[in-house]
């Protein structure tokens, strides 16, 4: 496997990323968005478990019978292409379960298990995530973006300080 | 000017499919060629060793900000055109919070995992796994959650409303704090890694100055901000140009332009001028006690989305007992667009006073010419009955009349100005013969194809406007005359239940009951006013299929199936699938009707009470009525609610129609 290549300028990289976020506002008419599409692939899943229990409830039952008819899942799957896409022309496509050298393996599926069940939990509390809710509605200079946005960072420095041995080298 | 897909509300198109996959496409490489598709890089920003995410995601947002705003500055696009999320503070904060702590648990979130699945990272896809359980057990605690979800919501709220101050300047100010946020992590990158590739490099001195050169113009662009402090510019920009609004709006409060007298708007409303759109602000309980005829309530906060239909076409009055808060939403549509809202001089009071005063109360002399105006309009707006003094009597003249309505009152009643009735017969059957003053319309017209589910009553901003067309206003008091089927009635009467509309009632005995007794009919045509009726979804009683759904399976409710008992159970069927909804009794809707020898009427109240005293338990219970296409079911809803006073009564307008077609509901056959 060829070297891979380096990381983008990083602000090169956010002018390119806001340029596609206000190409989405202009065609339309809406932000980007990453957890609205994975939390209907979550109704999809119960209501394929339990279709009638997914229907009648508050909040999955709202979308109907077809979650998955939704254009933020369209997004989704063209974020996870996209992304394959630009790691193969890269050659930054490694198995690897990401961590710190003396880091267990164990530590790291326990923190990014529970670390992604409070996420799904989250984003759908907020209404969105770091794409839907603090890049979008900050772009767009609304009051609660950038309220979860100051949180989202400040409940991240809060916690990093007891989450950081799976870093460890 | 673009219309996005939001706004053409398309974004559930295949079109709006594939924009958003390429769209997906492209946020995908901006995220990996970013060096997202890493937890290790992405979880550096909070151990202070690789700033990559705030470097790229601050970038970001400023350049769409920037970009989004120019493009309104240029007039491409109105924010009103894309989709703007409320401000909900408690969820926000405590959602952003626990955001956070599960952002650096796991070292991803939910659209840089999908790059990292993409990259091939276990833990990425260890994340997903664990965000789709975490908004199963969102929706599994949704019930428990609830009040958090909603807890401090604004609706839509920009930044520059809370700091009042104005857009532009805000936007500068932004970016001035994302330049400072650009230079300040390069130095804590260099403290803590030693290197900082960018720190004093030419590129970020360039890029630092091509920003804020950009976000200082548009402080030109979008207007002096020390002018347009507090007000919301987004919403300046959609007025047409000949700017320099508010000189033109002090312009007109100067010459008075933006007032109607009372006796002005008398006689227009009188003369039953059309394109008037007279409307109430004060509070729902004061203008159900007493508002001028032809007026509709709206809330101060709804008058800018209410009005929208009214923008700039005919005429809007607005008014309430005073001056002060007219004018204030006077000045705020102004500011949104609006050319033709006026204010009624001295408000209702006002009106009262100089409209309504009986001459004999009055201390100046009146001339005999205005004399015949004030009766005139006294006869208009008081419907003619004797000298009231004050608003307070005014009240006693809403009429009280029971829901069903014999032959006799309306005989005595039929021509009043605001009673209206409406004849469901055929349309030769009326022709041939019917009540004075009344129109024709069939049920039918009520109903249509909704969402793919046929026969259901239409979406309530078409019936209010065929209800417009009726020349019936929100005042009035509408009876309902049916031929055989007193259902045709009552379907009907469900058209006005969506309308939020209560003043109705069904004639028993229909037309030939009416015609048996030998009161009077013609064949003529009734002259007609246009009226608008504007468009209120008041609808709290029709369900749908999860609602009827939820409670089968909470067993809350009475679920009464109003069909003839062969179709309940099962034997006879005109539909996809033969039974009923599981737990549902039947109580035919022709229980309720006795047959005399021309024509069907309602059965004895008293009579009806027993009966339904031994299937419902009690007053409040939850009772839900349903037939195949809710034109039955509407008549058992009547009885229920009209009737007997059952106060939680709801109609499963798409019945079994619905039920049957689709398989995934349950359903039973026989008893």
């Amino acid at each position: 496997m060829k070297n891979p290549k380096p990381y983008m300028n990083p602000y090169i990289a956010g002018v390119f990323l806001g340029l596609v976020l206000l190409a989405s506002f202009l065609v339309l008419g809406a932000g980007l968005g990453a957890s609205s599409g994975m939390a209907r692939i979550a109704a999809a899943f119960e209501s394929s478990i339990a279709k009638s229990h997914t229907l009648s409830s508050e909040y999955f039952g709202k979308w109907g019978s077809n979650p998955l008819n939704y254009y933020l899942v369209f997004m989704f799957v063209g974020t996870i292409l996209g992304g394959l896409f630009s790691a193969l022309s890269s050659s930054r496509i490694s198995f690897q379960l990401e961590k710190g050298k003396s880091a267990s393996a164990f530590l790291r599926i326990f923190f990014a298990l529970s670390g992604g069940i409070l996420i799904g939990y989250a984003s759908r509390l907020a209404q969105g995530c770091t794409s839907g809710q603090a890049l979008t509605g900050g772009a767009l200079l609304l009051t609660g973006s950038i309220v979860f946005l100051i949180c989202l960072f400040a409940g991240g420095y809060l916690a990093a300080y007891f989450v950081r041995r799976q870093w460890n080298d | 000017m673009i219309e996005t897909l939001y706004s053409l509300n398309i974004l559930d198109t295949s079109l709006a499919f594939l924009i958003s996959f390429v769209l997906g496409i492209l946020f995908g490489i901006a995220l990996e060629k970013a060096g997202f598709g890493s937890s290790r890089r992405l979880s550096g920003i909070f151990y202070f060793r690789d700033m990559a995410v705030l470097k790229v995601m601050f970038t970001a947002l400023i350049t769409a900000m920037l970009g989004l705003m120019y493009a309104q500055a240029l007039g491409l696009i109105k924010i009103e055109s894309i989709y703007l999320m409320p401000t909900i503070y408690v969820a926000q904060i405590v959602g952003g919070l626990i955001f956070g702590i599960g952002f650096v648990m796991s070292g991803w979130c939910p659209g840089t995992a999908a790059v990292g699945i993409a990259s091939g990272k276990f833990d990425a896809l260890i994340c997903i796994v664990g965000a789709i359980l975490g908004s199963i057990l969102f929706n599994e605690t949704f019930h428990l959650i609830k009040p958090l979800y909603t807890a401090g919501d604004q609706g839509v709220l920009f930044l520059f409303d809370s700091f009042h101050l104005s857009k532009g300047l805000v936007a500068f100010l932004f970016t001035l704090v994302g330049i400072g946020a650009f230079w300040g992590v390069e130095k804590i990158e260099q403290k803590v890694t030693g290197k900082s590739e960018y720190l004093g490099s030419q590129f970020l001195k360039t890029f630092s100055f091509v920003l804020f050169v950009f976000a200082l113009g548009l402080m030109f662009i979008s207007g002096d901000p020390s002018k347009s402090v507090s007000l919301c510019p987004f919403l300046k920009q959609t007025q047409p140009i000949s700017l320099s609004s508010e000189q033109d709006l002090l312009q007109r409060v100067e010459e008075a332009e933006d007032h109607i007298e009372p006796e002005e708007l008398s006689d227009r409303l009188v003369s039953g001028s059309q394109g008037l759109l007279l409307v109430d602000v004060r509070p729902q309980n004061e203008y159900s006690r007493f508002h001028i005829k032809g007026a509709v309530n709206i809330l101060l906060p709804d008058l800018s989305v209410q009005l929208t239909a009214y923008k700039n076409q005919g005429m809007v009055v607005l008014y309430s007992n005073g001056m002060t808060h007219p004018a204030q939403a006077r000045d705020s549509l102004y500011r949104q667009g609006f050319n033709n809202v006026y204010l009624l001089t001295d408000g209702l009071d006002g009106f009262v006073d100089r409209c309504l005063k009986p001459v004999s109360l009055r201390s100046e002399p009146v001339p005999a010419e205005f004399t015949q105006k004030i009766n005139e309009w006294r006869e208009y707006f008081l419907g003619g009955t004797e000298v009231q003094n004050n608003v307070e009597e005014l009240s006693k003249l809403t009429f009280k009349v029971p829901a069903l309505i014999d032959t006799q009152w309306l005989s005595e009643n039929h021509t009043k100005p605001n009673v209206k009735i409406l004849d469901l017969r055929s349309q030769p059957e009326y022709n041939t013969s019917h009540i004075p003053g009344s129109l024709a319309i069939s049920p039918e017209s009520f109903r249509g194809v909704v969402k793919g589910v046929p026969s259901v009553l239409l979406p309530a901003a078409i019936l209010s406007q065929q209800v417009s067309l009726l020349r019936i206003t929100p005042d009035d008091f509408v009876v309902l005359v049916y031929g055989e089927k007193p259902h045709d009635a009552t379907l009907v009467g469900m058209v006005f239940e969506r309308l939020g509309h209560k003043k109705y009632g069904v004639m028993n005995g229909g037309f030939l009951k009416w015609n048996k007794e030998g009161k009077s009919v013609d064949t003529d045509l009734p002259d007609i006013n246009d009226s608008v009726y504007l468009s209120n979804d008041n609808d709290n009683v029709t369900v749908d299929y999860k609602i009827v759904l939820q409670s089968v399976k909470n067993k809350d409710a009475v679920i009464i199936d109003v069909r003839p008992e062969d179709y309940y159970l099962g034997k006879k069927s005109d539909e996809a699938r033969a039974g009923h909804i599981p737990g549902a009794i039947n109580r035919p809707y022709t229980e309720d009707i006795a047959k005399e020898e021309l024509y069907s009427v309602f059965k004895p109240t008293e009579e009806l009470a027993k009966d339904y005293q031994i299937i419902i338990p009690n007053k409040d219970s939850k009772v839900i009525v349903h037939c195949r296409t809710g034109h039955q079911a509407s008549q058992t809803y009547f009885v229920l609610k009209n009737l007997l006073g059952y106060t939680n009564v709801y109609w499963y307008d798409a019945g079994w129609t619905e039920w049957a077609a689709r398989k995934e509901l349950p359903i039973e056959k026989e008893m």
